[in-house]
């Protein structure tokens, strides 16, 4: 498990514990789901879906613990970026006719750009000053966004059609392909952020201004462009996490919301800057999500979800995979 | 530190996001008398024209505009010219409560509106306040109407009668092709208008000896993915699946659907918000084709409206939708008692509605008269289908453009 901090990490005992009890609990749960609906595919489906969105869900936290991490900034624009990218591989898929994964190339450049822009002009000012601070602009930036992209493209749902989409078989459940490559793609750049910080000079850079800013300085590293450019590598994170779950969701303006808490309590479950355990984090996540609907039928997939949410923050505030403050 | 931090600011956003919904009391009645008896006759239209819900805003603006627009070409009202006055309830009820009393302020001698139960419901009160003939063109509820209200009228048919007519139909629909249905799964979103719709179907098919199970409800504002519940209807073998919900949601259904593939023999939508819009078939592509949805739909075998759509699409560019014909129709009526009470006197005004019939473009069993409660008697919920890439009705016989298709496309 890659944390933002510098210093090496051994496998300790502790966190293969409490990836046994993770892993036993979710065994229980879904044994528990088995009794109750008493379906054997039903379940099944349940948990291919969970394991599957909760990719998504990961894919879509990555770049918000990323920022958390480094910067320390509640970054609630998240959601209202993800939402520009998508409507920028929307624009691109309509007007190029290219296939939708293409647009990646147009999309995580710009998002990068975006964010180095915000970050520059918005939030370098307030580095390291109060949290409301951050939380205003970040929410007023998110407001201004979602009504600029609703002024500009109108409320109408769109969607981006992958063309030949294929239908998965896997043990009597179905995979839509498209989730699919959703799910690898969330592995995929888990994987390059992962190799990011802790292979690369950058991320050794990285790492260190998260863990200590001052002394970062001190060894000569320019922590300003450094939060700059962490800030715009996590928003080009959902640049490509836009692009890879457009096929799957319709586009809205006010599509983010419906993403922006999710991802935090996946941030949070995860531990905080912890890129790897947002993956877990959302695996988990999507996974409670469908066997809530198993259990209470009725009642919101969300209660599962915060029910674990403040289990875990009253067990281990630090996230699962983080380590105490 | 970071933890506490964080949870703090989530709850205040959460506050944030929360304190728009609050409501605000109403600044007691205003001047109701202010300029109505001379100048043009004002109507009142209150839609949602901006935020979530401003694609059918908009349209049913336009739909009031474009009613109003043609009246003036023959003549005016009670000969006087009509003037439309607008506001915009940006989808929040307590925004609509105040734009209803600004536009009674300006004269309204009646309002049409307003798409959501949630803001009529607060309208609806204004209304009675100040003694306003309210004229509901899209609202769902039947709650309004149980409250007595005397100014209140409503043009489309109430969620109630859409979801008993929606079992009415399938079983004639599925008795005429020897596949008679058996068994419906339900799957709705789960607040008021999905649950509404889940409740009224249920207590009709039981009626009809349908038996409805298992009935399967969704998070509309956060699901992404509906396979899983989908596999539930497969495995409970249900002949039909019913279908309750917003636009993206029933989007994802069909795509769910596309994959799962359970054994149905029809797709069958009740007051559904995608199925019967011609925006559904380019999103869902071929697996949109043959889907059925009960909702209320204007009367596409009437020239009128096949004239006033040709017109929307021509000025507008883009296919006009039923919330604005229903938004038509329910300025016709405020229009219509003006003129035959020759009057823009409230109470005048609203004795005529209650009392009248105007003949309307959406489809009915007759023309638009309201019974006791302020309901249109004669308002008839259409099954339309996906039939090659486009919406046709399909039944009752009498307006159907084509006959029903009781087959799915994936066996």
């Amino acid at each position: 498990m890659t944390t933002l901090s510098p210093q090496r990490k051994r496998l300790d005992a502790g966190m293969l514990k409490r990836g046994g009890v993770l892993a036993a609990l979710v065994v229980l749960a879904i044994a528990l789901a088995l009794l109750q609906s008493g379906s054997a595919l039903v379940v099944w489906q349940s948990v291919v879906t969970g394991i599957l969105t909760g990719g998504l869900y990961g894919l879509i936290a990555m770049g918000l613990t990323l920022i958390f991490g480094v910067l320390d900034i509640v970054n609630f624009a998240h959601g209202a970026l993800l939402a520009v990218a998508m409507f920028l591989a929307f624009g691109v898929v309509q007007t190029t006719g290219l296939h939708p994964y293409l647009a990646l190339v147009a999309s995580v450049p710009v998002l990068f750009l975006i964010g180095a822009a915000v970050h520059r002009g918005l939030l370098s000012g307030s580095g390291g000053g109060s949290l409301e601070n951050q939380l205003l602009i970040t929410l007023g930036l998110s407001l201004l966004l979602e009504n600029g992209l609703l002024l500009f493209f109108g409320a109408e749902p769109r969607s981006v059609k992958l063309p030949g989409e294929i239908q998965i078989p896997l043990f009597g459940a179905v995979v839509a392909g498209s989730r699919l490559y959703a799910f690898a793609g969330a592995i995929l750049l888990g994987a390059l952020l992962y190799w990011l910080l802790r292979r690369t000079r950058l991320g050794t850079a990285i790492r260190a201004v998260a863990a200590n800013g001052p002394g970062a300085e001190l060894v000569g590293i320019n922590v300003r462009r450094l939060h700059t450019l962490t800030f715009a590598i996590g928003t080009a994170c959902a640049g490509a996490a836009a692009v890879l779950a457009a096929p799957l969701i319709s586009i809205t303006p006010t599509l983010g919301a419906q993403f922006n808490i999710t991802a935090f309590v996946v941030v949070v479950l995860g531990g905080m800057g912890n890129v790897v355990g947002a993956l877990v984090g959302g695996l988990l996540i999507g996974l409670v999500e469908q066997l809530t609907t198993i259990f209470l039928n009725g009642q919101s997939s969300l209660l599962g979800v915060f029910v674990v949410f403040v289990l875990v923050l009253f067990l281990r505030p630090q996230g699962l995979f983080g380590r105490r403050a | 530190m970071a933890v506490r931090a964080l949870v703090a600011v989530l709850s205040a956003g959460a506050l944030l996001a929360t304190a728009a919904c609050g409501g605000s009391a109403p600044s007691g009645a205003a001047g109701a008398a202010a300029g109505r008896d001379e100048g043009p006759v004002k109507i009142g239209a209150l839609h949602p024209v901006s935020g979530a819900f401003a694609v059918d805003g908009q349209q049913m603006r336009r739909g009031a505009e474009l009613a109003v627009e043609q009246l003036n070409r023959n003549g005016g009202v009670a000969g006087r010219p009509v003037e439309l006055i607008t506001g915009d309830t940006q989808g929040k009820a307590e925004i609509g409560q105040s734009e209803a009393q600004r536009l009674i302020a300006e004269g309204a001698a009646g309002l049409v509106g307003t798409y959501q139960s949630a803001v009529s419901t607060n309208v609806a009160v204004v209304a009675e306040r100040n003694k306003v003939p309210f004229v509901m063109d899209v609202t769902a509820s039947d709650a309004i109407f149980t409250h007595g209200y005397r100014y209140s009228f409503r043009v489309q048919p109430g969620s109630t009668a859409i979801a008993s007519a929606a079992a009415k139909y399938l079983k004639e629909v599925s008795a005429r092709t020897g596949k008679e249905v058996r068994k419906v799964a339900f799957l709705h979103e789960q607040t008021d208008f999905g649950r509404g719709a889940a409740e009224g179907f249920t207590a009709a098919a039981a009626k009809l000896g349908i038996e409805v199970g298992p009935d399967i409800s969704y998070d509309a504002t956060t699901v992404s993915d509906l396979t899983a519940q989908l596999t539930q209807v497969k495995a409970a073998g249900a002949d039909v699946l019913a279908v309750a919900g917003y636009y993206s949601d029933s989007l994802l259904v069909s795509r769910a659907l596309a994959s799962v593939k359970p054994d149905l023999d029809a797709v069958w939508g009740v007051s559904n918000g995608a199925y019967d819009q011609p925006k559904f078939v380019t999103d869902a592509g071929p697996g949109a084709e043959l889907y059925f949805n009960t909702n209320y739909h204007y009367d596409a075998t009437k020239p009128e409206t096949v004239a006033l759509r040709e017109e929307y699409q021509r000025r507008y560019g883009a296919p006009m939708r039923t919330g604005a014909v229903l938004a038509y129709d329910a300025v016709q009526v405020i229009a219509q008692a003006v003129d035959r009470s020759g009057s823009t006197d409230p109470e005048r005004v609203r004795d005529t509605i209650s009392a009248q019939e105007v003949e309307p473009l959406t489809v009915g069993n007759g023309p638009i008269s309201f019974d006791g409660k302020g309901d249109n008697r004669n308002a008839v919920p259409v099954l339309t289908q996906v039939q090659g890439g486009a919406i046709k009705q399909v039944y009752p016989p009498e307006i159907a453009e084509s006959e029903p298709d009781y087959t799915v496309m994936w066996r």
